[in-house]
């Protein structure tokens, strides 16, 4: 085949392929994940959704694969690996954090029915990177260094990993402030706990109330205590829908989509800023990040009643970005050791050098607040979210709109 | 010391240290701020504001121009041409925003981040080292009521299921204390039983946390240590020219505070030719960008030996301890300039390359009277129309070479005023005219002056550096990841193999109990993996044979087991 067949097939593998497959892996994972849920009021057999998410899951690994067929089939085409430009990082960001999340969610930690949320992630991430495609090319000789292909391939990853990070993030504060609503609504005072109601012993029984590191202690984590408790768990409880109403009413769709909103527009205010788009163009991308993530946010607590504790989520997001800090802290110094080749300093404060320090610190402020009592539960939990915006700050603003040594984004 | 629960309400904990009375009078007040500040810093709590204030600052470095980096940049913010316009930008120069990293603000804030780290260190290394000199792991009164159990039954002695477990345990790698029966019958009517207890996790944890924060220092003492021993200078060679490595050389010098000159090997550099391509083909991918940087060099060593070697972006050569990189290159077309016959400059220019596509440099002829000047903008790519007239193009390789330049005369002001070498003041130049040339031709300007551009050739910028500290760095990096590793993987673990003989079949039953300080999930699984191998090494059987589980366990925690407030942590520091 020819290089431009070659190309043509990478596009069409990432277009409407892999994104379409994470779509569907997303769609059927997570309906998967309402069907088991909806086991607690068929206990006999075989769990009804069992066999659709073995499906999802297939899908999801199919997904993976048809990316990295994609990632081979461009490498091909342009002759070198694909991490050259923006389009090509975003791109194995999705990868590698769709990647990371199934074999955690599946092989390590053995949580499948989280998958979807995984996959909803990734498609958003696979159709962000086509604001910023770009043809298959040659790249600049400074670039062409298996130096680059060190530092980059462990920042991607470690940006991916970071992702699903903020994911377990993210539907750990909905999951806590939905137990927080559900125990309100049962007039059951939260005190000052700072790791949600998924303490309180009468909310979920069985999972031990002083147990901060996790709600998935519970041995038999089945059913009771992944999903919302059923209904004969005692005369406290409320019928299973009322309880997932109450759940969902404690979110208030209009703050979260606000909230969402405000929170994406730190970040995409970089389309509107960038020297190479037009005014319009870049307010039309802005605004599709914004509503897109919104519209997630929605989706994500339609499903809160069906996630697991919010411990369990805490403890998920901490293990994940525990891991990216470390890729994180490697990438950097992969990255000064490259400079210090390449630009003759190992560190000169380049707009990208401050913003990859800025991160780290970020998620540094994470790890910190999580082990400190006060600021562990929500309070660690916003400062990740926080740090996954500066994340995601260094990753477009600093390509897109900064000068320095780093404008690399081949967009121009 | 009693332990504290930091859990439990206030009220419960006794007060950690009675507040020292310092006496009265300025001395006790001096005192008293001393130790308020000193406990205010150990908090963790201060070391996530200091992150916070850290990551503030950073922000703003992110953000704003920096004056080492970029300094034309924050000029142009200063004067109010780009950038938020001069007002924000007093601001910003009030808190010092153009040079964070060497303000003041930065420079505290940085000193009170390691005060804090060395107030938190200080006692962590204390308990970290009692512990290591002399924890044990502690046994168990009742192993059946751990947070894990699993039982065996095997037709085993007792001690030699106690060997084979311990044996087991240390080839996994845990610290193991085999606690023996004490009584001639091995009855003990009082105490814990004879057991096995192992613990794992328990140093290197904590141990990797502190080898993490402590790396911190010497990545502090690295840097120091770096500015002042470390050495870098630029220098722009044309081809076909050469330097040597002496501190009159460059054309920017910029030693550390120790760096001595007699450092300087004297070696000498010779630029043969410097290759630089671009794809060309304007409708392939990535057209216009460049594809090769490369110089083929010739260095002569201080001891005299010559080597041939190329230099390219990635590639710096290493000559005599120091680096050569590659930084920038440009177009260097060698002008004469004549005044009534007589040559009064004659040099190579070092065009640098604009945003427009062209290269601009400058001819300066102080030797004439009056001075002359000329503005040059040499553009790579200019072919001719039908007209026989350049065109100039942004192309940048150097297929149809152009020298567009505009003369001046007058007065240059050279050493009086602030000027680079591709810039002219022209305040007190007169214009006198333009004109084209291309290489090998010359121009009569008028006036007796006659310009001539007889050579095209590049120039390389070249970046010579040396810097000591960098095993250092890397050192120091090496720490801090050999630390992070274990401070966040590796897991505290206790178990505790309790082996009893069954006095109505005979039988020894050995009860293997666990309980987990981080990550229970994983425990369950490592847990089952050793009472497999345990169970095949004695020949066991669950015990009850059934399989059924034991009385249910975890739920009322038995002394030292169970989940107490010290069970809590998934503590990264």
């Amino acid at each position: 085949m020819s290089q431009d067949q070659l190309a043509e097939l990478s596009r069409l593998l990432y277009s409407p392929v892999t994104l379409l497959l994470y779509v569907s892996a997303a769609i059927v994972c997570l309906y998967s994940l309402t069907t088991r849920a909806g086991l607690a009021t068929t206990r006999s057999g075989a769990p009804a959704g069992a066999k659709l998410q073995r499906l999802g899951i297939a899908l999801a690994w199919t997904a993976v694969a048809a990316h990295v067929a994609h990632e081979i089939v461009r490498g091909l085409a342009q002759d070198r690996l694909p991490l050259g430009n923006m389009f090509e990082f975003t791109s194995a960001m999705a990868l590698t954090g769709a990647l990371a999340g199934l074999i955690y969610l599946t092989i390590v930690r053995k949580k499948p029915e989280l998958v979807g949320f995984v996959m909803l992630g990734a498609a958003v991430v696979v159709s962000s990177a086509m604001l910023t495609y770009a043809d298959p090319g040659p790249l600049m000789p400074i670039l062409d260094t298996w130096w680059r292909t060190f530092h980059v391939s462990v920042i991607v990853t470690a940006a991916g990993i970071f992702t699903v990070g903020f994911l377990f993030n993210g539907l750990h504060l909905l999951r806590d402030t939905a137990e927080r609503g559900l125990a309100a609504a049962r007039a059951v005072p939260t005190g000052r706990s700072t790791v949600g109601a998924a303490h309180i012993k009468d909310l979920a029984p069985g999972v031990p109330g002083d147990d901060l590191d996790s709600g998935a202690r519970n041995p038999d984590e089945a059913l009771s205590g992944r999903v919302a408790p059923d209904e004969d768990h005692g005369s406290t409880s409320l019928p299973v829908e009322a309880e997932r109403r109450a759940m969902r009413t404690a979110i208030s769709p209009l703050k979260l989509a606000v909230g969402t909103f405000l929170g994406t527009s730190t970040v995409s205010w970089v389309f509107v800023a960038t020297p190479t788009t037009t005014l319009s163009e870049g307010l039309t991308r802005a605004l599709t990040v914004n509503l897109t993530l919104v519209a997630v946010a929605l989706i994500a607590r339609w499903f809160v009643p069906f996630l697991p504790q919010a411990s369990t989520l805490d403890g998920l997001a901490y293990r994940t970005i525990a891991l990216g800090f470390f890729a994180w802290t490697f990438g950097v110094i992969a990255g000064a050791m490259w400079a210090e080749q390449s630009w003759g300093r190992f560190w000169g404060w380049d707009p990208k050098e401050t913003a990859s320090f800025l991160t780290w610190i970020a998620y540094a402020a994470y790890l910190h607040a999580r082990a400190t009592r006060g600021t562990r539960g929500r309070g660690a939990a916003w400062i990740g979210i926080g740090a996954f915006a500066v994340l995601m700050f260094t990753y477009y603003a600093v390509n897109l709109v900064f000068v320095g040594l780093h404008s690399y984004a081949g967009l121009s | 010391m009693s332990r504290t629960d930091s859990a439990a309400p206030p009220e419960a904990n006794p007060q950690v240290r009675p507040p020292r009375d310092g006496g009265d009078g300025p001395l006790g007040f001096v005192w008293s701020s001393v130790v308020m500040g000193w406990r205010w810093l150990v908090r963790m709590r201060t070391a996530l504001y200091l992150l916070g204030l850290l990551g503030v600052e950073t922000l703003i470095a992110t953000i704003v121009p920096q004056e080492p980096n970029v300094p034309a940049t924050v000029d142009a913010w200063r004067a109010g041409t780009e950038g938020p316009g001069t007002a924000v930008s007093g601001l910003i120069d009030l808190i010092g925003g153009y040079d964070v990293y060497g303000s003041p603000a930065f420079l505290a804030l940085l000193l009170l981040l390691f005060l804090s780290l060395t107030a938190c260190l200080i006692p962590r290394i204390r308990a970290w080292v009692r512990l290591v000199r002399h924890s044990r792991p502690p046994l168990t009164r009742n192993a059946g009521r751990q947070e894990v159990v699993a039982r065996l039954s095997t037709t085993r002695e007792v001690d030699e299921a106690h060997r084979s477990a311990a044996d087991l345990l240390r080839g996994s790698r845990w610290r193991v204390r085999v606690e023996e029966a004490r009584g001639a019958d091995g009855v003990v009517a009082a105490g814990p039983p004879p057991q096995v207890a192992a613990e794992k996790g328990l140093w290197s944890r904590e141990g990797g946390s502190l080898l993490f924060h402590l790396s911190f220092y010497v990545l502090l003492a690295a840097i120091v240590f770096g500015q002042l021993l470390s050495f870098e200078g630029q220098r722009a060679v044309v081809e076909g020219e050469r330097f040597a490595d002496t501190p009159v050389s460059y054309w920017t010098y910029g030693p550390g505070r120790w760096w001595s000159e007699a450092s300087h090997s004297g070696w000498i550099l010779d630029l043969e030719q410097f290759h630089v391509d671009w794809v060309r083909d304007p409708l392939a991918p990535g057209a216009g960008q460049p594809t090769l940087f490369r110089s083929d060099v010739e260095v002569t060593h201080g001891d005299g030996s010559v080597e041939q070697t190329v230099i390219e972006g990635n590639r710096p050569l290493v000559v005599d301890g120091m680096k050569i990189h590659q930084l920038d290159w440009g177009y260097a077309p060698f002008v004469q300039v004549e005044v009534d016959g007589e040559l009064v400059y004659e040099n190579f220019l070092t065009a640098t390359a604009t945003d427009g596509g062209h290269f601009r440099a400058a001819v300066k002829a102080p030797a004439a009277d009056p001075d002359v000047g000329l503005s040059v903008f040499f553009y790579p790519y200019a072919p001719d129309n039908e007209a026989g007239e350049p065109v100039p193009t942004g192309a940048p390789f150097a297929d149809d070479p152009l020298l567009l330049f505009q003369m001046f005369r007058g007065d240059l002001q050279l050493g009086r005023t602030a000027q680079t070498i591709n810039e002219l003041d022209t305040s007190e130049l007169e214009s006198a005219g333009g004109a084209w040339l291309r290489p090998g031709a010359e121009v009569d300007m008028g006036d007796g002056v006659v310009v001539r551009f007889v050579e095209l050739r590049r120039w390389v910028g070249f970046q010579v550096s040396a810097r000591p500290q960098i095993p250092y760095l890397l050192l120091a990096s090496g720490l801090l990841l050999a630390g992070l590793w274990p401070a966040l993987y590796a897991y505290r673990r206790r178990l505790w193999v309790v082996a009893e003989r069954d006095a109505s079949d005979g039988r020894t039953i050995v009860t293997v109990a666990g309980r987990a300080f981080q990550r229970p999930q994983t425990f369950d699984d490592e847990h089952a993996a050793l009472v497999e191998r345990l169970a095949r090494q004695l020949d066991a059987t669950p015990y009850p044979a059934d399989g059924a589980t034991p009385a249910p366990v975890g739920v009322e925690p038995g002394p030292g087991g169970g989940r107490g407030p010290d069970a809590v942590s998934e503590e990264m520091t």
